[in-house]
């Protein structure tokens, strides 16, 4: 009995290290902005966002996912794919100049925020196969 | 005697607190233990080129707002309501609820429950999902050939059991997309016909 009390506070001690709901909302854990969107991001070297955006549509398909929706000027596309977990995932388009798009990728799995890189990277070779174009790095 | 007793008692609250002090610090433990993503989420398998193939049909000699305005309306025949659509990027999404018993479960949760005395949950209902989404076949140097298609539709579920928990789904059935482009090719001979 002596002993369970020091343990019990030690361990519920570790839950105590959850994040508070300002930190779920703003996200940012250890990443600075920056660093989150040099992996998120990718450009590619044309000026047809419709394009771009076919392609990350008929790619985000072939991995399973479902489009929940898609909007041209926004450049918008967000996915849902369901298969016991859930993920979901919204690609941005945006033109950077007259021939270059900016695409930026954000996703989550089930209730966890996909920080890896590895995904994004995963993700992005795909986009360049169905482009034909070539993704370069960062914003 | 009685002293046995005791020392007997001492060591059983000794131990059991033992037990107690060590499943706190084991509970608490696997509370911390975060979510595991997959590694290769974003990464194509053979299974998934396998269900591009089941999803996807070619339709040559119609225009695209043609073939959207046939899908939407097949997607209506079926009993679905609209969601979102981007008729510019070919887009439409779509879904419905509906009812989700099953004989065979209900009969299988029933004979579970005679021999076990626990009650299983089974399947009350259901959402079902669609995507239906045009793009041009492109030649080979990557560009879009006028009036030739590829629509691509990916199904999926989310059930809901009797206790409220939910589990989720991507529909493979080969038949089920075999039906569906069946009245697609329906709807786009009554859409070229104007019926």
């Amino acid at each position: 009995m002596k002993l369970l009390f020091p343990v019990l506070l030690v361990c519920t001690s570790l839950l105590v290290g959850c994040a508070t709901t300002n930190q779920r909302v703003l996200d940012m854990g250890d990443e600075t902005q920056l660093q989150k969107r040099s992996y998120q991001s990718r450009t590619f070297e044309t000026g047809d966002k419709e394009k771009v955006l076919r392609a990350t549509i008929s790619t985000l398909q072939d991995f399973g996912f479902i489009i929940d929706r898609a909007d041209l000027i926004l450049g918008s596309v967000s996915a849902t794919k369901l298969d016991g977990n859930m993920i979901r995932i919204t690609v941005s388009v945006r033109s950077k100049g007259s021939d270059r798009m900016l695409v930026r990728a954000n996703a989550q799995f089930n209730v966890s925020p996909i920080e890896d890189p590895k995904h994004y990277q995963d993700f992005f070779s795909s986009l360049e196969k169905s482009l034909f174009l070539t993704a370069h790095s960062g914003e | 005697m009685i002293k046995i007793k005791e020392y007997v008692n001492l060591r059983t609250t000794k131990q059991s607190s033992k037990v107690r002090g060590l499943s706190a610090l084991l509970i608490p433990l696997l509370l911390v233990g975060c979510v595991t993503i997959p590694p290769n989420i974003f990464v194509a398998t053979p299974q998934l080129l396998q269900q591009r193939q089941l999803e996807t049909r070619r339709y040559d000699g119609i225009t695209e707002v043609d073939l959207i305005t046939a899908g939407a309306n097949v997607l209506q025949d079926l009993g679905f309501n609209l969601e979102n659509s981007e008729t510019k990027l070919g887009v439409i999404t779509a879904s419905k609820q509906r009812d989700a018993t099953h004989g065979g479960e209900i009969a299988a949760a029933i004979f579970f429950a005679v021999l076990t005395g626990a009650v299983m949950p089974t399947s009350k209902d259901q959402t079902i999902r669609v995507a239906l989404v045009i793009r041009p076949v492109t030649d080979s140097n990557g560009s879009a050939m006028t009036d030739k298609y590829f629509v691509r539709a990916t199904f999926q579920r989310v059930v809901r059991r009797t206790d409220n928990s939910v589990s989720s789904e991507t529909l493979n059935d080969p038949q089920l997309y075999q039906d569906f482009f069946e009245k697609v090719s329906k709807s786009v001979f009554l859409e070229a016909q104007k019926i």
